[in-house]
């Protein structure tokens, strides 16, 4: 079994045995409620085997969600132990020195939440939105690899199950979520957190790369007729660039990690200190992706603020020409400024100057796309529905995070602060604008892809928490920046610090607040769905073409290929009184079939990943031969499309024109029958 | 759906499929792949001259895979492969570019070893 024994459980940690309990618990009450409903037929054939691209972006959403859940958890423990152990006075509970969290164990949270919160909570939940979205904008009834579609979920699933994992058999890496070379070479970090490590980030890596190469094939080839360039819907766009983002970088980073693994599992020398080995290459391969991924995350969030603001303003969306400029301006500049993540490794003046400048280039498209925001609100009607609240707040945190940003820029600046927790608050408000652009649009597009509305009462608590949340922990935050506090400390050893990180701790509190409204709020959402029930336009003023179909949406999208006439198509029809026009009569619709193949290799891939981690040869030899074998099954078979019949479509749509509610698990469909050979 | 739909064997880029070109391409790429990885292991030629030489294979090999196996040209079907290819350069050189002009400067202001110094102690 490898390294794999009965001694890598480790039952001697309360904290790990209570969260195994909760993870039990919580398990067996899904699989009850699945069993008990009898829902297991339905959750294979309409889940778990779907290559529909809604099915899989709610998937994508669920895996963010929980992800994002486990994230906060680890923030949580960071934040209550560095309040604890400030001083060498302070208690020691749980064999910890100071505080409850041992160094070791410590080490491992931070290193947690970073990698989860960044590649399995905003990456899955922003992928997943633009799974739902973009076809339905562009008026396509699927992506164009719907298979490859669901194996990059199923691969990112794998990732996540491995980071769980981690939890519960072995320990995770606990040096930092983007590694250190030599200390995560074999001699320094010889444990199997760093294995873990490792493999989780490759399977999210190989699933987010197919999913950008899906996302540009299908806005490049599948759009509506009539829809020209700049005819497209702005967060299409914004998907465009962000995937092209994600096409060229990632792959980068595929390769940085697979030559620390031939170093850990072959014995070469890419990354030691010696040896013709250069540590250096590592943090210039590493952000060589890691700064155009922060411009990925983003680009979507701006995208979403682009949809949200002109909605609620009741207005067209102000200097769409030069959003789009603006966008591929940041998705441009992204290639050149990596290296300001280590000004301080000593390359020379004009190397730091320069990089400093293209960082400060960011600013300008960024600051052309804040001003389009604000004069898209200018005389409009704006009403402070739950996603335009999102937004509003979005806007704000992309001010403080966009100056402290630019703060952070002067390579000078960086000498002072590095590794400090200033450069900690700063990136923590721009991906808290990632996530509060995601929670506006997750309030925005809900009732497209559900059919009713999240309740407004639950919903403001939960935003207002936020709210006071991030001012409590994130401005003491920076003044601790200020004072030369640097990151990652399990242990304080100023006490001078103590009153700031309790009160942070204030600001955990209305995070916990926040959290629990956040369930009440689905809670009761699900509860009431039946009073805020939607049709096709839920919020009256929207603009694009995803409006236009019913809500929730048909599997076929569209019963009728939209022809585009206008850049706010939705809108345009709306005001020349088309709005309800149909076209001929219904015909055939074809469409992929559902496999279980995805889920399969996803399942391999995770056994795979698992053997390499432990070194359970055997299995990672049997698990890859098994991976080779499916795909070239795969490739043989022919019964891998439906068509919906014109008789179906008739049917479905004469229930939802009577406001019927159609359930989005309801089959539709039935095999093409093949042509006589 | 249009008619290459069902007869997918009509389909541009399967009618450009050829076996012998696969082989051919498996056997020229292993070949340049195995011949700078000899090199690399035993030191045959100076370090400097090595990573000219080993940056050469690698660019005979992408040339040999975009026509053997992505049967790269300009027809309708396959434009996208050689847009995308072309797109790819300046970033190519941008990235390879900008890092070779970091570690320029490294070497003179750090304790990292320089390839052409590691190399001589390693010997």
């Amino acid at each position: 079994m490898g390294r794999l024994s009965l001694r890598q459980i480790p039952y001697q940690n309360p904290i790990l045995v209570g969260t195994f309990v909760f993870a039990l618990i919580l398990g067996a009450a899904i699989v009850g409620l699945v069993t008990y409903h009898k829902r297991w037929g339905v959750l294979w054939r309409e889940w778990l085997t779907t290559v529909d691209h809604k099915k899989i972006g709610v998937m994508y959403c669920l895996i963010g969600l929980v992800m994002l859940f486990r994230g906060f958890i680890d923030a949580l423990m960071i934040r209550t132990q560095q309040a604890i152990a400030v001083g060498p006075h302070s208690p020691g509970y749980l064999g910890a020195l100071h505080g409850y969290l041992t160094p070791f164990h410590a080490g491992q949270i931070f290193t947690a939440h970073g990698l989860i919160m960044v590649v399995f909570a905003a990456t899955p939940l922003l992928v997943g939105l633009m799974n739902i979205i973009v076809p339905l904008q562009i008026g396509a009834r699927d992506m164009a690899y719907p298979y490859l579609n669901a194996l990059g979920l199923w691969l990112t699933a794998a990732g996540a199950a491995l980071v769980m994992v981690s939890l519960f058999i072995g320990n995770f890496a606990h040096g930092g979520w983007y590694g250190f070379v030599p200390y995560f070479e074999l001699p320094y970090s010889p444990g199997v957190g760093v294995d873990y490590w490792l493999w989780a980030f490759q399977l999210s890596v190989l699933g987010t790369t197919l999913g950008s190469i899906n996302l540009i094939a299908t806005i490049v080839k599948m759009r509506a007729p009539g829809m020209t360039w700049m005819r497209m819907p702005i967060f299409t766009w914004a998907s465009l660039s962000a995937n092209l983002i994600a096409l060229t970088t990632f792959p980068v980073l595929m390769v940085c990690l697979a030559l620390l693994a031939s170093d850990r599992y072959f014995g070469t020398h890419f990354y030691t200190a010696g040896m013709g080995g250069n540590l250096m290459l590592y943090n210039d391969l590493f952000w060589v992706w890691g700064h155009p991924e922060v411009y990925f995350l983003i680009l979507p969030a701006f995208g979403m603020m682009s949809e949200i603001v002109p909605t609620f303003s009741e207005k067209t969306l102000f200097g769409y020409a030069t959003m789009v400029i603006a966008s591929f301006a940041i998705g441009g500049v992204s290639w050149g400024v990596w290296l300001h993540h280590f000004f301080t490794m000593a390359a020379a003046p004009s190397v730091n100057s320069f990089y400093s400048v293209t960082t400060m280039l960011v600013g300008i498209p960024t600051g052309v796309k804040v001003f389009n925001w604000i004069f898209t609100m200018y005389r409009g009607r704006v009403r402070f529905e739950l996603p335009m609240m999102w937004a509003v707040l979005s806007l704000f945190l992309l001010l403080v995070g966009g100056l402290t940003g630019m703060m952070n820029a002067f390579a000078t600046n960086d000498y002072m602060w590095h590794n400090g927790v200033f450069v900690v608050a700063h990136f923590h408000l721009m991906v808290l604008l990632i996530a509060a652009s995601i929670f506006g649009s997750v309030e925005y597009w809900f009732p497209k892809v559900f059919g009713f509305k999240l309740e407004a009462r639950w919903g403001k608590a939960f935003f207002w928490c936020i709210v006071l949340g991030t001012g409590w922990v994130f401005i003491p935050m920076f003044l601790l920046g200020f004072a030369g506090m640097t990151r990652r400390l399990d242990y304080i050893p100023y006490t001078q610090w103590g009153p700031y990180l309790r009160v942070m701790l204030v600001g955990m509190g209305f995070y916990i607040l926040a959290v629990a409204f956040f369930f009440m709020h689905l809670y009761v959402s699900l509860r009431d769905r039946a009073k805020n029930r939607v049709g096709a336009d839920a919020w009256g003023t929207s603009r694009s073409l995803e409006w236009m179909t019913h809500s929730p949406v048909p599997a076929y999208n569209f019963a009728f290929v939209p022809q585009v006439h206008a850049r706010d198509e939705w809108a345009w029809r709306k005001e020349q009184g088309v709005a309800d026009l149909k076209s001929g009569p219904y015909r055939d619709i074809h469409m992929p079939g559902n496999t279980g193949v995805p889920f399969v290799l996803g399942a391999l891939a995770l056994a795979l990943a698992f053997a390499l981690t432990w070194r359970i040869w055997w299995l990672s030899g049997l698990a890859l031969a098994l991976c080779v074998a499916v795909v070239i099954v795969r490739a043989f078979a022919e019964d891998t499309d439906t068509v919906i019949s014109a008789q179906d479509v008739e049917r479905a749509e004469r229930r939802y024109h009577d406001g019927e509610v159609v359930p989005m698990e309801e089959p539709m469909g039935r095999p093409t029958p093949r042509p006589a050979t | 759906m249009s008619a290459s739909h069902h007869d997918p064997l009509s389909h541009p880029e399967v009618q450009l499929a050829s076996g012998r070109g696969y082989v051919a391409n498996f056997l020229v790429t292993t070949l340049l792949m195995g011949f700078g990885l000899w090199l690399s292991v035993t030191h045959a030629v100076a370090p400097l001259t090595l990573v000219a030489v080993t940056s050469g294979i690698a660019a005979v090999a992408v040339g040999v895979q975009a026509y053997l196996l992505l049967h790269m040209n300009l027809s309708e079907a396959q434009i996208w492969h050689t847009v995308a290819m072309i797109l790819f350069l300046p970033l190519f050189v941008v990235t390879i570019g900008l890092t070779a002009w970091m570690f320029h400067g490294l070497y003179a202001r750090t304790m990292i070893m320089s390839p052409h110094i590691g190399a001589f102690l390693h010997r």
